[in-house]
Order: structure tokens, then sequence, then C-alpha cells
């Protein structure tokens, strides 16, 4: 398995980030236009980036239309998308309640999708098998990204590490299977519990999982810690699991100098990162090894 | 205590799902039983984790052996669960706002204490890397004698016309922002400085809701001469994600702190700290803990971890059914402010 060795993330444009209000306000305004957007993408493809990531939050689509509309442009990028988007079924479980979510998610396709279908036939929310209805709704995410060459199709870490408290297999191994199978893709896994996230794969028998994790030089959202994460590490077989780094600056925490010279020890097999500004984003290529020339 | 905590959850919404997965994760807990209306959520619950399931609180404390249970109903519902819990003689670790009235808080405060039980309430902001620093900061000095502070809280959670259903819906319920989101900047006001001894010029807005508020401002006093204010507003949708801000001004300096990042204004050096005159700050990776297992956020597992520790070495517990009931006397004292100034218009 290969996926790039750079991925240009979003967080730049999306996250929520710890610095000042005024910057953050100065921030959104920038990105809720879509041709800034674009342009930070221009620049970090100019710098060699042939991998994206970009989560289903409800301004991927319009970016998606976007590199669609120039095949000759954007053709060659690989797409690693991240599923889903959080907020949106945090808030909708808010005003709805769980049961409530679920049938307006599933109700929001119409009459004639699958959904509507089973609906129509009197299947009840709360019969519906779990494992066809994630299916159902990784369908509905993936929906953003099609036409598109999807590597990797990234589950986000709230519903990763919740589920993996739980203890049971089912859930990962159904996600794994739908998304070879239905996408052509690899399954990917966001976690901020790699080491443990890892030792249940193996012993479910789970292979060939991209595993995404903050990997920093202290420790910052690492859980059980930093020591733990390099021993893992250092043992990790890449090609059965190979690790994606993310948070390689802890939130600007640590140099990127620093923390690229600490993730290039390390037995990673790529690194995710975001930035805006074209010297910034051409600095981080130049220090992660390994990245295109 | 040697063997492993047996824990049930009675409430699987958003908060007793994540309770689960962080309780499940410990190495001396095990989630046996859960209780939930939603058939959905148990069905699922049961078929693919394998712990019991049941519609009620009921069926849960009849159908298992419990040492424990994480209760996470809506809080109108709570009293009637607790009174049964505390029959049965199980540890308790309660969703914020714990109840409604603070006489309620009051009964299950001594009961479960005279029972030798551990209660626990889920102000999270207790565990917070961010808060747990500050106070620590205002506790031994740093900015001098505590003269004024400003507890806010924002977020977007009320954004649009709402219906009249839901438990969110009436204050008989739980819903509102005094209960909901106060409840927290109240709660952090107390962790600083004990609950205040009276409210005053209070003022409960409506947004959105039809029957509740949305915003909550208002002035706290205490006998000895500090004074602060809260203002809570959860219809503001520039905020993605809710957010507590909390400010406190000292003789030597003042502290701005929220889950994220603080700023400390000194008027002398502090050379222990390392802090110059002047603005210093300091961010979450400055200071984070780090925990065996994360869900939410660092704090979440940090409580609930406490928890257990509580019950099974004795650990003193941070935010106890007392505590919880100090910050529902506040809640009452601003309901009880603003139907004044109301009736004072009306006149």
């Amino acid at each position: 398995m290969t996926i790039d060795r750079i991925v240009f993330g979003d967080n730049q444009f999306f996250g929520i980030n710890h610095m000042s209000q005024d910057k953050a306000q100065e921030r959104a305004e920038r990105f809720a236009k879509l041709d800034n957007v674009m342009a930070v993408y221009d620049h970090a493809i100019e710098a060699g980036i042939e991998g994206i990531m970009l989560n289903s939050n409800d301004r991927a689509k319009g970016i998606c239309d976007r590199f669609r509309a120039e095949p000759e442009k954007y053709g060659h990028l690989r797409w690693y998308p991240s599923i889903p988007y959080p907020h949106k079924y945090a808030s909708m479980v808010n005003d709805k309640g769980m049961v409530g979510a679920v049938q307006e998610i599933l109700f929001a396709q119409g009459a004639k999708s699958a959904f509507g279908k089973m609906l129509k036939g009197g299947m009840a929310v709360a019969t519906l098998d779990a494992v066809k209805l994630m299916k159902m709704l990784v369908d509905q995410e993936m929906e953003i990204y099609h036409d598109l060459d999807v590597r990797v199709v990234f589950l986000q870490n709230i519903i990763v590490d919740l589920m993996l408290g739980y203890d049971v297999a089912e859930p990962f191994v159904a996600y794994c299977e739908h998304i070879r199978k239905k996408y052509g893709a690899y399954p990917g896994l966001i976690t901020q519990n790699l080491p443990f996230l890892r030792r249940k794969l193996i012993e479910w028998g789970i292979e060939d999982v991209v595993i995404c994790a903050s990997i920093n030089k202290i420790g910052y959202l690492q859980s059980p810690g930093v020591e733990e994460y390099e021993a893992v590490l250092a043992e990790n077989d890449g090609e059965k699991y190979p690790i994606m780094a993310m948070s390689t600056l802890a939130s600007g925490a640590v140099p990127a100098p620093e923390a690229y010279e600490y993730i290039n020890r390390l037995n990673v097999q790529s690194v995710v990162f975001g930035a805006s500004s074209p010297g910034n984003i051409k600095q981080s290529v130049s220090l992660i090894e390994g990245a295109p020339a | 205590m040697t063997t492993d905590l047996k824990l049930g959850i009675i409430g699987a919404g958003r908060m007793g799902i994540t309770h689960f997965s962080i309780a499940n994760a410990h190495d001396h807990a095990e989630v046996t039983g859960v209780a939930d209306p939603s058939k959905l959520v148990t069905t699922m619950m049961g078929k693919y984790t394998g712990v019991g399931t049941y519609k009620d609180y009921k069926g849960l404390l009849k159908g298992e052996e419990l040492d424990a249970v994480l209760v996470c109903t809506p809080p109108a519902h709570n009293p009637e669960i607790l009174d049964a819990v505390l029959e049965r003689r199980l540890h308790a670790f309660v969703e914020k706002p714990f109840m409604l009235k603070s006489s309620d808080g009051e009964r299950f405060a001594a009961g479960f204490d005279a029972a030798g039980l551990v209660n626990q309430v889920g102000y999270v902001n207790r565990w917070n890397d961010m808060f747990t620093k500050a106070k620590a900061f205002v506790d031994e000095g740093l900015i001098g004698e505590p003269l004024r502070f400003r507890s806010e809280m924002f977020s977007g959670t009320i954004v649009r016309d709402v219906g009249e259903a839901g438990w969110r819906a009436t204050h008989a319920n739980g819903g509102g922002a005094v209960y909901e989101m106060a409840s927290h900047a109240i709660d952090l006001i107390a962790y600083f400085f004990g609950a205040p001894d009276s409210v005053g010029g209070t003022t409960l807005s409506k947004v959105y809701s039809k029957q509740v508020e949305d915003i909550v401002a208002s002035n706290l006093f205490y006998d000895h001469g500090l004074t602060g204010s809260i203002y809570v507003n959860w219809s503001d949708a520039s905020f993605r994600k809710p957010t507590n801000k909390f400010e406190v001004f000292g003789k030597k300096g003042k502290i701005q702190v929220d889950q994220h990042g603080m700023k400390i204004f000194l008027a002398e050096a502090n050379e222990a700290h390392g802090f110059k005159q002047g603005w210093n700050q300091l961010y979450i990776t400055d200071v984070f803990s780090s925990v065996p297992f994360y869900v939410r956020g660092i704090e979440y597992t940090a409580q609930l971890f406490d928890f257990v520790a509580s019950i099974r070495e004795g650990k003193p517990v941070r935010c106890t059914f007392a505590d919880a009931t100090a910050d529902l006397r506040v809640m009452e004292q601003l309901f009880a402010d603003d139907a004044a100034r109301a009736a004072g218009d009306a006149a």
C-alpha cells in the first residue's frame, strides 16, 4: 500500500484554533470566500503536494466541485476524505434526540433513495441493522467526493475513539470492509489513542488500515503518552498499519523545523499538515523528508 | 478494592454514550448494563457490546449487580432515580445540573454522604487543565486578593426558532440557558471562590426559545466583598463550540482564561513561575496533563477516572452533590431575582 508522504489538510480553513478571537475572525472572513480557499490549494499544489485530506463539513461539496470542474489542472490529485462532520450530527442530536437525528438524516435522502424505499416499506428506524445504517451514512457522506481519486477514507477520531472504548470489533470490521469494497480505497482511522487502537486492530485481525494520529514532540493529544507512542511506532509494520502523523506542530507549540526533525526520525509513513501562507507551505514541504522534489 | 467496578449507565444520550466508552476503557471498571427508553439505542448497545439493556432504571437496578451508576438523564427524572439508587446503596456520578431544586439536592447530598457513598456531579470544567491551573494561580496569590470576576459562556446551540417539543423546551424538564449552560459558568465561579451569597440585577432574555431563556446576565455578591458578573448566551452563532471565558481581577494583576489558553497580566514579575511584568501567555500545550484514554477531551476522562479512584481508593471528590446543590441555590436566586424585576416593571 502506498499513500502520499505529504497530505495537505483543511484545519487552516475550518479548524477551531486556539489563537486570539480577532485572528480567528479574520481567518473565518478570509476563507468564507471559496476563491481564497482555492488560492491556498494552488500554493500547496505548486509546492508539489498531490494528496488532500478534506473533512465532509458543510463547505466540502463546494470545494470538491471546484476541483472537479478543472480536471486538467486537478485531476492528478489523490484524496483522503475524513468523515463524518461531527458538528453536524452533534447539533442534530441536540435538536431532535438520537432517533430523531437518524430519521432526519435518512429522510433527507428523499423518497426515491434506498432509505426512502426502506422506510416506505415499513421499516422502522428502531429496527434498522446498525451495520447497514453505518454503510448508508458513510455513502451519504462520500457523495461529496464523487469522481475524485479517493485513496483513504478516514473515520473521525470522535467516532473511532468512542467505539474503541466499547471494545467491540464488529463496527471496525464492517467499516473497513465497506470502504475497501465500495470505494476501492483503504480504510483509515483517526485516533488520539494510537497504541490502544493498534493493539486492538491486531487482536481483531484487521490489517491494511491507515492510522492517523497526533504525533508531536511534546506528546500533545497522545494518550497514554509520548513514550508509548514512540515505542509502538518503533515496532510498527508500516505495510500493515501505515501511520499518518497529524498535529505535528502541536497547535503551534513546536516550531516547524524542530517538529519535522522529530517526525523524520520516526517510523511514520505520511504527514498531514495545514498552512495558509505560501511560505509556510513551502517550508513544511522542504522540512518533511521523503517529500516530493 | 481488588475486583473491577461494575457500572450501570442510566440515560444513553450524548453524555451517556461518552461516559460508557471512557468508563469501559478503565482497567478496573466495566459497564455491565445500560438503561434508555430508546429502542434504537438499547438494541444496538445490546447487540454490539453485549451489555444488559433495559428500558428504564428500575430494570437496570433489578437486573444487574452494580457498584455504581452514571446518571445521564434529563434532570427532572433524577430525584426518582436517585431515591432508588440510594436505596440500593450504589455510588453515583450524575450529569449536571444534577437536580432542578436545591431542596432535592440537599436531601441527596445528605443521604449519600450519610450512607458513605461516593457522589459526584459532571461539572467537567473542574477537570480542565487550563481552569485548574488558573485556580492554582489565584489560590497562591499570584494576582493578589481577588476583587472582581467575570464568568461568561457562549455557544451557537439555539440559533433558530425551536419547537415546543423535547425536554429542553421547559424549565420543568430542566431546559433553558440557566440550567443547561449558566450552570457551568456558575460552577466555575463556585470552583474558584465558593458559591456567592446573593445576586442582583438579573435579566433572563429570550432570543428563539418560547418558554425558557436564551441569555442569562446577572451580578453576584459575596458577603466578604468580592463581586462579579455572569453573562451566558447560547444563541450566539459566532461560537461554533461552547466556550467558557473567565476573568479574575486582583490588586496585583489579572487572569483571563478559557479552555485553551490563559493570559496573565502582572503588576510585578513573578520569578517562581518565570512570569514577566505585564502580559504573559500560556497555551493548553504548556500545561496539559495526559490521560490513559481520550474520547472527547482530557477532562472527560479525568473526571470519570477520578470517580472510579474515589470509590476504589477513597480519593477526595472534586465536585460533590453538595457542591452542585450550592450551584442550584444560585440558579434559584437568578430565577427569583429576574421574576422580581419583571414584576416590578409590570407594576
